[in-house]
């Protein structure tokens, strides 16, 4: 599979390595950790908390660098301090627990699309059990997987200048192929072979964000999967009406964060996204930290989940909803998610708003803002202690161009979460 | 040796049972910032006026909690607060400064190594804390000389910081390693899920 996948006569250019990394104890463990999430209810009653939480607390108290020196555990969720991205930022090794195996390692890499890019500790199990929220997601529309041994059972799309490209064997599914593909022209010896070579790897799922399928959809591939898992950014109704018209299949609307996975997924009888994780709670806060009123958005802030080696407690997560329960199910009302932004640049093509994280990616910024007008130029706003400006406006024009517009703003305090790519440029969002 | 213990106390083993069998409401969570459950500056002003010593407002003020890197001290505080509640306190009439450096500096010494909880349920650390609370108002066991209950105390002490020290290091090495596992090649390479965020 591996050698077909790299070797056919339209492949990519593969740019990195990766792999499963299962030990055959992992395997058993991912296998039943998949029966159990497709077995499991999740939600809780209305005004209660799930009762395994105080376990979680306990065990973070006891196992976790950053918990432990806050004394004992409360007996309360209330009472345990809520944490955000930028305490995860200022040092991850904190929040990994004493159990976690050091040696089996491995990292999550965020976007950086509404912050700084950071590293997120986890393992080759947690990895691979992403693959039992899909199924439950899938599950809902009465979708079961078949592929199996010798097929390609997902591609994954991306559409960067600088993508983490890949390919990979699924062994819950009889080994059958994974694909992490570049669509941007530069990973390809002919642009023609984009849509050649989906069509001969023809998975049951593609997965993708917002600016990737946009550009799948430009292809025009003939290929057919039985579903479209869509994550990272918001997803447009216009986008999604036009990619199941063409694919003929459903798209799935995931809200995922690399710091707790797949957490949910958008249902339209449910009228909003629906919790995915059994054993995941979810809590709105206002800004004081407070929970808001039944009905009332809030930020959302997650509990639990399956990554035990960056388990959470109350982590504010920087997006926003309200939350209904429907018979105990919960699910997320108006889901603000992360608004995906593609940038014009000089060359007159489109460059999608990660290219910008990538770049910025070795400055120490906390957080910035890039805003671009309709005519093109740049307005770039950075905190006012950050010194490197000659080196950031270097690193956009290298992106964006010799002759491009770069205003920068000093800003003495963005006040918590800021959205931080925009643009008035007509296209801007796919 | 100084004779700074220079009074008899009560027995040991009565302040220990004491600290024992502490009552939920002095083990509840310390409000914070609008949070938990006990007022620690309301129970700080009521042990004060107990003992005979009127405490200002601004005296209680650093019992409020400011943020949840209080959280321990308050806890332990607390703690101090139920053991200085016995009986024998009140007829001892300690000095209100003595008692003002227990509830605030004694608490944050103690607590900066040590989880509130340990107070109660380890026994070398239940005796830590009791011995460090008849020490600060110059009162030692009764039936121990002075220099026998410096000693224990000490000795008591520099276990703890000693552990405190090795567990600090270990901790350190250990989030070393971890940033460094991260930070390898394989470790990027490894991420094999179905959807990237």
């Amino acid at each position: 599979m591996l050698r077909f996948l790299r070797e056919h006569p339209h492949a990519p250019i593969y740019r990195n390595e990766s792999g499963n990394r299962l030990t055959a104890a992992d395997l058993e463990r991912v296998r039943a950790f998949e029966r159990e999430v497709l077995a499991a209810d999740v939600g809780w009653r209305a005004g209660e908390e799930p009762s395994w939480i105080q376990a979680v607390i306990e065990k973070c108290y006891g196992d976790v660098p950053f918990y432990r020196r806050l004394g004992a555990p409360p007996h309360r969720l209330a009472d345990v301090p809520a944490i955000s991205r930028a305490d995860l930022g200022r040092d991850i090794a904190q929040f990994v627990p004493d159990s976690a195996p050091v040696d089996r390692l491995i990292n999550f890499r965020t976007s950086g699309t509404t912050g700084h890019p950071l590293l997120l500790a986890s393992h080759p199990v947690v990895a691979a059990s992403y693959l039992a929220f899909h199924k439950r997601a899938l599950r809902r529309l009465g979708i079961e997987l078949r592929h199996g041994r010798g097929q390609v059972g997902v591609v994954l799309l991306g559409h960067q200048r600088e993508c983490f490209t890949y390919v990979s064997v699924t062994p819950t599914m009889g080994e059958s192929g994974l694909a992490k593909v570049n669509l941007h022209e530069r990973d390809w010896r002919d642009s023609n072979d984009r849509g050649k070579y989906l069509a001969a790897l023809d998975p049951e799922v593609i997965a993708g964000d917002p600016i990737s399928f946009a550009e799948l959809l430009s292809i025009r591939p003939s290929v057919r999967p039985r579903a479209l898992l869509c994550t990272s950014m918001a997803l447009s109704v216009a986008l999604r009406g036009a990619l199941e018209e063409y694919f003929k299949c459903p798209v799935l609307d995931l809200y995922s964060l690399n710091e707790a996975g797949p957490v949910a997924v958008f249902d339209e009888r449910a009228g909003g996204h629906v919790l995915l994780q059994h054993r995941m709670f979810v809590e709105l806060l206002d800004g004081d930290g407070a929970r808001v009123v039944p009905g009332e958005r809030g930020e959302i802030t997650l509990t639990g989940g399956f990554n035990f080696c960056l388990p959470l407690l109350r982590y504010r997560t920087g997006d926003y909803a309200s939350l209904r329960l429907d018979a105990g199910e919960p699910v997320l009302i108006d889901l603000a998610g992360r608004p995906p932004v593609r940038f014009r640049t000089m060359r007159g093509e489109w460059i999608n708003n990660i290219e910008v994280t990538h770049a910025f990616r070795h400055f120490p910024l906390a957080q910035f803002v890039l805003h671009q007008n309709v005519d093109g130029a740049l307005r770039l706003r950075l905190p006012e202690s950050f010194r490197d400006d000659a080196d950031v406006h270097e690193a956009l024009l290298a992106l964006f161009g010799a002759n491009q517009l770069v205003e920068i703003e000093r800003v003495r305090d963005f006040g918590g979460k800021v959205v931080q790519y925009t643009s008035d440029v007509p296209g801007a969002q796919p | 040796m100084s004779n700074r213990l220079s009074r008899e106390g009560p027995p040991l083993a009565s302040l220990l049972h004491r600290l024992a069998d502490t009552p939920v409401d002095f083990l509840a969570e310390p409000c914070i910032r609008g949070a938990g459950q006990v007022h620690v500056d309301a129970v700080v002003g009521d042990l004060l006026t107990s003992l005979g010593v009127a405490a200002t407002a601004r005296d209680l003020e650093r019992f409020a909690g400011r943020g949840t890197g209080d959280r321990n001290m308050l806890a332990v505080t607390l703690l101090l607060c139920w053991v200085l509640a016995d009986s024998w306190f009140a007829s001892a009439a300690p000095a209100q400064a003595d008692l003002q450096r227990l509830l605030s500096d004694g608490a944050s010494e103690l607590a900066a190594a040590t989880a509130a909880r340990r107070f109660v349920d380890d026994p070398d650390r239940r005796e830590e804390l009791v011995r460090v609370t008849l020490a600060a108002i110059g009162c030692r066991p009764a039936g121990e000389s002075e220099a026998q209950a410096e000693d224990r105390l000490t000795s008591l002490s520099a276990a703890e910081r000693a552990r405190v020290v090795e567990a600090a290091r270990a901790a350190e090495l250990r989030a070393r390693q971890i940033r460094e596992a991260l930070r390898k090649r394989v470790a990027e390479e490894s991420a094999d899920k179905w959807t990237r965020e």
